[in-house]
């Protein structure tokens, strides 16, 4: 492994508790708990952060509709007989409007393999008319915990000086030219 | 025409329709290989622009006038790197690797925004900075934002959302010192006088210099051209700096009454052209802290892979 090719995990954030979690990019890391870490910093610096997850991205099986239309034997394989099904997560987007959203977390399914998995979120989750599909099984998730909140995430809140609408720039050029106008 | 030429140009109309129909492309979507090699020489060299935009404020942190300003450019210069990351992670869903664009950066082979490479003399530069160049970058961005390729749009989102702080904390800067002391003022005028011009050049080559800008245009990648994103810059800054009691150094510049824009003379396009291929006045001295950096990081990122490696084992 060179040092400078980590694997890349998916990063996924959830802005308040009742949002679902969506998928905002991705970071390099040795192992998951530093993702977490290297999540934080890179895509928590402003306060709308709840919870994070992170998933290893060779752990995520994906399908654009384009992909399944260019493609149409990708479902083709045997399902083993043996074997016991495993939970899934099940991730989609469907609007092209909502310009910051990537795929957002809707739900599991429980299949013995991805494939198997695909078809069943497919089938599943339909709502708003999906053309991205995301699964990964739940154990590649790993998640920010309850108390693992204040320590990452509360400093943001005191940080205002970060927003825009803390600088009055606006209303100070407005009286500059007021001003000037009266001379 | 051979059966997959025909294949390629179905596909390609196909693109370009989804395109037309305002869809974004996404990762796993068909794509021409031109608009992929095209989008990692757009996003990588903006990623390492954003990296090496980190030096020239950076070195002000240790030098800031108050907490305030400090905590501020902190957080400003802790964006631009954050900005890099977002940027690099757009470039590999399109099959770039982190690897080689960092190797392609510190061995001088990639290309950045040339405005990085002017040095950073007083404290007054840091005000010029948010309000010029970082206005400057937020026009671009904007207008990247509505970009056709989904990965780079959504990253441009986030980035203009968390460009606008830096450019009102540069303003706001700007705004104090020009009504501030005489030696105040004095220090804001000398900045925008050495920033005006390398920030008219980041909008890149006139239109008619510029090779890659149709091609661009047609993919929905660029919706506006170079000279008319600078057209907008100058139109926005000029009458604001003027209302300053600001001068801009360029004995040309007028407005015209007819076009209701305001007329900039020529930029230096040699100066230009040299900075771009590696002999402004600090190529060298950006790339060697990145390269330091580089090396004075790597005791970490050995011991973060083998305290991973250790935690697997046991």
């Amino acid at each position: 492994m060179n040092d400078t090719q980590w694997p890349r995990y998916e990063v996924f954030q959830q802005d308040k508790p009742d949002k679902p979690h969506r998928n905002i990019g991705t970071v390099h890391a040795p192992d998951a708990e530093m993702a977490l870490q290297n999540a934080r910093d890179v895509y928590g610096r402003r306060p709308e952060n709840y919870n994070l997850w992170v998933v290893p991205s060779e752990q995520i099986f994906s399908k654009t509709a384009e992909e399944m239309t260019l493609d149409p034997g990708w479902a083709n394989e045997t399902v083993p007989e043996e074997g016991t099904a495993v939970p899934f997560a099940v991730f989609t987007k469907s609007s092209y409007r909502r310009a910051m959203t990537h795929v957002q977390y809707v739900g599991e399914v429980a299949a013995k393999t991805a494939v198997s998995a695909m078809q069943k979120a497919i089938a599943t989750y339909t709502e708003g008319d999906p053309f991205i599909w995301w699964i990964c099984p739940l154990y590649a998730i790993t998640r920010t915990q309850e108390n693992d909140i204040e320590s990452m995430f509360a400093p943001a809140h005191d940080k205002l000086y970060r927003l825009p609408n803390q600088y009055r720039t606006v209303a100070a050029m407005r009286k500059i030219k007021r001003e000037s106008g009266e001379q | 025409m051979t059966h997959s030429e025909e294949n390629f140009q179905e596909k390609l109309i196909e693109f370009e329709a989804r395109i037309a129909r305002g869809e974004k492309i996404e990762p796993g979507d068909w794509m021409p290989e031109r608009y992929r090699k095209q989008l990692i020489r757009m996003i990588s060299q903006h990623a390492h622009s954003e990296i090496v935009g980190m030096l020239p404020e950076g070195a002000w942190i240790p030098h800031a006038p108050n907490l305030r300003r400090k905590m501020v450019l902190l957080a400003k210069v802790q964006d631009e790197g954050g900005h890099g990351q977002y940027l690099y992670h757009a470039a590999e869903t399109l099959g770039a690797t982190r690897e080689e664009m960092t190797e392609a950066l510190l061995d001088g082979r990639a290309k950045y925004a040339s405005v990085f490479n002017y040095p950073t003399l007083t404290w007054a530069d840091n005000a010029a900075i948010g309000w010029l160049v970082d206005g400057a970058a937020i026009m671009n961005q904007t207008m990247l934002a509505q970009c056709s390729y989904g990965p780079y749009s959504r990253a441009m989102v986030r980035i203009c959302a968390e460009e606008g702080f830096h450019k009102k904390q540069g303003q706001e800067m700007v705004i104090q010192y020009a009504q501030g002391t005489l030696k105040q003022q004095a220090m804001m005028q000398d900045a925008i006088n050495r920033w005006w011009w390398p920030t008219l050049m980041m909008f890149g080559p006139h239109d008619s210099e510029s090779k890659n800008t149709p091609e661009l245009q047609r993919w929905g990648i660029k919706t506006k051209t170079n000279d008319e994103l600078r057209q907008e810059f100058i139109d926005e800054m000029v009458p604001a700096l003027h209302a300053l009691n600001l001068t801009i150094p360029d004995p040309e510049l007028h407005y015209d009454e007819a076009s209701g824009h305001w007329i900039s003379g020529e930029i230096d396009w040699d100066e230009f052209w040299r900075v771009v291929k590696g002999a402004g006045p600090l190529n060298k001295e950006r790339l060697a802290a990145r390269r330091k950096a580089h090396e004075d990081g790597r005791w970490v990122r050995e011991a973060a892979a083998a305290y991973a490696a250790n935690m697997t084992n046991s």
